[in-house]
C-alpha cells in the first residue's frame, strides 16, 4: 500500500511539472489579455527543438534552452497576429497548435529512433538526502528531475512577479483596462508582446521538459493533449497562480490514478446492499477513458459556476481577454 | 532619412482584394510550404503536380475528394452558422463525434429497412451532435460562460467517450482493435454515383438550405443582425437566447451528420481516430466561406483535395503527410494576415533628408 501511494505520488508529481510550466506561460499570457490556445503546437516544438539539439550536442541543459527558444519563436508568430495585426486570438491560436503539430510531425519523424541521456533524478543538494528518507512522499518529491525543481521555483517567480512587480501589476492592468493603462502611461503592445513571450517560453519549456526528462525520446504528437489541459488549467485556476499550484497537482493526480486505475478496486462486495446498482457505476466512473475527462469536466463545472454565481463584473476573468487593443484617435 | 509606416482604416474594400483573398491565400500558403519540401530534398514542383494532378485528373482522385469532401463541408457549415451569429464554434469535432457514435450505435442494433435505417441513423447522429453543441450554446446564450472554450473541451470529453466506448460496450469485430462492428447492408449509405456516397447530396443539401435560411429567410436576417450587434437586435426586439442556441444546435446537427455519412457511407465501421481532425479543419474552411455557404462548399473541396493529394504525396514520395496540416496552418496565417490589410491601409512613406520631428505616434503597430 504505501509503495503503491509512493508511485501514485511519484506519477503525480512528473505528470503535474509539465500541466504547471505550460499553464503558468498561458497564466501570464492571459493575465495580459491574450488567449493563446497554440500551447499544444509551441510545446511539440519545444521538445522535438529540445530533444534534437541533445542528440546532436549531448547537453539536456542546452536542449532545454532551444526548446525555450523554440516554443518563444512560434509565441511571436501569434503575438504579432494578435497584437500588431489585431487578429482573432481564437482562429491564431488554432492555426499555431496546427503549425506546431503539422511542423513536428514533419520534420521529427526522422528522429524517433534516436535516444539520449536526458536530466538525471537528483536530489536537492546539502539537505537532499535527508528530505528522501521522508516516507512516502519523500522520494516522489525530493528525488525529482531539475527541471520538476524549477518548474515549483518558476511558480514563486510567477507569483512573485504577477503581484509584486512593477512589470507584473502593469501586465494585469494591460489585461484588464488596456485603455487605461495606456493613459497611464504603460506600453499595452510592448507588455502584451511580453507576455506572449513568456508564455511561449513556458510552453517550449514544458514540451522540453517532456522529450528530455519526462519521457527521453520523441514520438510525434507526443504531448497528448496536455497542452489543452494546461489552457483548461489556468481556467480551473480561475488566472491565480497559488490555485494553479492546486490545480495542476489535482489534474496530475487525476492522471497519475487514471493509469493506475485497473489495479484499484473501489467496488464494493456483491453481499452489500444495492452492490448491482453501486458497482457498475464506480467500474464506469474507474474506467481510464472516462478519467481522462475529468480535468475538463471539472473545468467547465468551475468555469460556469464562477460565472453563474459570482456578477460579471467581479470576475476572474480578465476583462480585456480576447479584445485586440488599437489607439482610436479620431 | 526618415521611414514611417502609417496605417489607417479603410473605408470601404477594394475589389480586387476582397476577391483575390482567398487565391492569394491559397497560393502563398503552397509557396512557404514548398520551403518544407525542399528541406527534405523533395522537388516542390513534382510533389504538387502530384498532390493536385492525381487528385483533380483520375478517376480514383475525384472519387475520394468527393467522399472526403462532405465531412468536411458540412463542419464547415458547423462553424459557419455560429460565426454568423459572432459565436465561435471550434467544438465542431466533438459534435462530429458524438454524433457518429450515436449514428453508429442506431445503426447496429436497430433492424430496419435500409431506406428507414440510414436517415434514422441521420436523425440520431443530428439530435446527439444538436444537443452536444447544446450545452455550450445554452451556457453562453443564458449564462454568458464563454462559449469558444466550454465547445474546445467538450470536444476532449466526446474524444474520452469515443475511446470508451470502442474500448468497451460497443466494441466489435475481430481482434481487439477499438473499433466497432461492421455495418450491415441496410445501415450503410447507398452509392451515389461512381462509388461516391450519397452523403454528398446530403451535404449538398445542407449547404443549399443554410444559404437559403441566411440569404432568403427573416430568422437569417435575424442571425446577421445579432452577429453585427446584439444589442441593437435585443432593442429590435429580437431574441438573443434564441438565435444563439440555434445557431450552435443546428451547426452541431451538421457536424453530427458529417460524422455518420463518413463512417456508414466511406468506412464501413467506427474505428477510433477515423478521421484526422476534420472539425479542426472545419475552421479555416468556414473563415475562407466566412461570405456564403456556397464558398463554404468551396472551401470543403479545397481541403479534401489536399488531404487526398497529400495521402498520394506520401506514397509517391515518402513526404510525411502531416505536410497537409502545416498547409492548413499557413492558409489561416496567410488568411488573418490579409484580413488585416482588408480593414487597414498600410503606406510607407519616405522622406529624405535628416529627421525634423520625432517620429510621429504610431497607430497600431509597436
Amino acid at each position: 500500500m504505501v509503495s503503491f501511494i509512493a508511485g501514485l505520488l511519484d506519477a503525480t508529481v512528473q505528470a503535474a511539472t509539465v500541466l504547471l510550466l505550460a499553464g503558468m506561460g498561458e497564466l501570464i499570457s492571459e493575465r495580459a489579455g491574450v488567449l493563446n490556445l497554440g500551447v499544444e503546437g509551441m510545446m511539440l516544438v519545444g521538445a522535438l527543438g529540445g530533444f534534437i539539439t541533445t542528440v546532436l550536442t549531448g547537453s539536456h541543459w542546452l536542449g532545454f534552452g532551444v526548446g525555450i527558444l523554440l516554443g518563444m519563436v512560434l509565441a511571436l508568430v501569434h503575438a504579432f497576429l494578435c497584437i500588431t495585426l489585431k487578429s482573432n486570438q481564437v482562429i491564431s491560436g488554432v492555426m499555431l497548435t496546427l503549425l506546431g503539430t503539422g511542423l513536428t510531425t514533419f520534420f521529427g519523424s526522422g528522429w524517433v529512433e534516436e535516444s539520449i541521456d536526458g536530466f538525471p533524478q537528483m536530489t536537492l543538494p546539502f539537505v537532499g538526502q535527508y528530505l528522501v528518507d521522508i516516507p512516502v512522499i519523500g522520494e516522489a518529491f525530493f528525488r525529482s528531475t531539475a527541471t520538476d525543481y524549477l518548474a515549483l521555483g518558476l511558480l514563486v517567480v510567477v507569483w512573485y512577479f504577477l503581484y509584486h512587480s512593477n512589470l507584473g501589476l502593469e501586465m494585469i492592468a494591460v489585461g484588464e483596462d488596456p485603455e487605461m493603462a495606456d493613459t497611464m502611461g504603460v506600453s499595452v503592445f510592448r507588455l502584451r508582446y511580453l507576455a506572449v513571450l513568456i508564455g511561449g517560453g513556458f510552453a517550449g519549456a514544458a514540451g522540453a521538459h517532456l522529450s528530455l526528462a519526462f519521457s527521453q525520446l520523441w514520438v510525434p504528437g507526443m504531448t497528448a493533449g496536455r497542452g489543452w489541459i494546461a489552457v483548461a488549467l489556468v481556467i480551473f485556476a480561475q488566472w491565480r497562480p497559488r490555485r494553479m499550484l492546486v490545480g495542476a497537482y489535482l489534474f496530475g493526480l487525476l492522471d497519475a490514478l487514471r493509469i493506475r486505475s485497473q489495479s484499484i478496486s473501489l467496488t464494493v462486495g456483491p453481499d452489500a446492499p444495492l452492490a448491482g446498482v453501486i458497482n457498475p457505476i464506480v467500474e464506469f466512473l474507474m474506467n481510464p477513458q472516462i478519467m481522462g475527462t475529468y480535468p475538463y469536466l471539472a473545468t467547465i463545472l468551475v468555469l460556469a459556476y464562477a460565472v453563474i454565481r459570482t456578477k460579471s463584473d467581479q470576475l476572474a476573468v480578465p476583462s480585456a481577454l480576447l479584445q485586440s487593443y488599437s489607439r482610436e484617435t479620431d | 532619412m526618415n521611414v514611417a509606416v502609417n496605417v489607417d482604416a479603410r473605408e470601404d474594400i477594394p475589389v480586387w482584394l476582397a476577391y483575390g483573398t482567398p487565391v492569394f491565400t491559397v497560393l502563398a500558403a503552397l509557396a512557404v510550404s514548398a520551403i518544407a519540401l525542399v528541406v527534405l530534398d523533395v522537388n516542390p514542383v513534382a510533389a504538387y503536380a502530384t498532390m493536385f494532378v492525381d487528385t483533380l485528373f483520375t478517376e480514383f482522385g475525384l472519387r475520394e475528394t468527393l467522399t472526403k469532401a462532405v465531412p468536411l463541408i458540412l463542419t464547415g457549415l458547423a462553424v459557419y452558422l455560429p460565426l454568423k451569429a459572432g459565436l465561435f464554434n471550434i467544438g465542431a469535432e466533438g459534435q462530429l463525434v458524438a454524433g457518429a457514435l450515436a449514428g453508429t450505435w442506431v445503426g447496429l442494433n436497430v433492424s430496419l429497412p435500409g431506406l428507414a435505417l440510414v436517415p434514422l441513423m441521420f436523425v440520431a447522429a443530428a439530435v446527439a451532435g444538436g444537443i452536444w453543441a447544446g450545452i455550450p450554446a445554452y451556457l453562453r446564450a443564458r449564462w454568458d460562460v464563454n462559449e469558444i472554450i466550454t465547445s474546445l473541451l467538450l470536444t476532449f470529453v466526446a474524444l474520452a467517450i469515443q475511446s470508451y466506448l470502442l474500448r468497451g460496450p460497443m466494441q466489435g469485430g475481430t481482434g481487439n482493435f477499438p473499433q466497432s462492428e461492421r455495418f450491415s447492408e441496410a445501415a450503410t449509405i447507398p452509392e451515389l454515383f461512381g462509388g461516391v456516397h450519397a452523403g454528398l447530396l446530403v451535404a449538398v443539401c445542407m449547404v443549399v438550405v443554410t444559404y437559403v435560411l441566411m440569404t432568403k429567410t427573416r430568422l437569417g436576417f435575424e442571425i446577421t443582425f445579432v452577429g453585427s450587434n446584439d444589442e441593437a437586435a435585443q432593442q429590435a426586439g429580437m431574441s438573443k437566447f434564441y438565435v444563439y442556441l440555434l445557431v450552435f444546435v443546428v451547426g452541431g446537427a451538421f457536424a453530427a451528420m458529417g460524422g455518420i455519412s463518413e463512417i456508414a457511407g466511406a468506412q464501413g465501421r467506427y474505428r477510433a481516430g477515423f478521421e484526422p481532425g476534420y472539425g479542426f479543419t472545419a475552421i479555416p474552411i468556414a473563415l475562407l466561406g466566412r461570405n456564403s455557404a456556397f464558398k463554404v462548399m468551396l472551401a470543403g473541396l479545397f481541403f479534401a483535395v489536399l488531404f487526398v493529394g497529400g495521402s498520394s504525396m506520401e506514397v509517391a514520395f515518402g513526404v510525411p503527410a502531416a505536410l497537409v496540416e502545416i498547409i492548413q496552418a499557413l492558409v489561416i496565417l496567410f488568411l488573418i494576415t490579409a484580413e488585416f490589410f482588408k480593414s487597414y491601409r498600410v503606406g510607407i512613406d519616405v522622406k529624405r533628408g535628416p529627421a525634423e520631428t520625432p517620429a510621429q505616434p504610431q497607430r497600431g503597430d509597436d
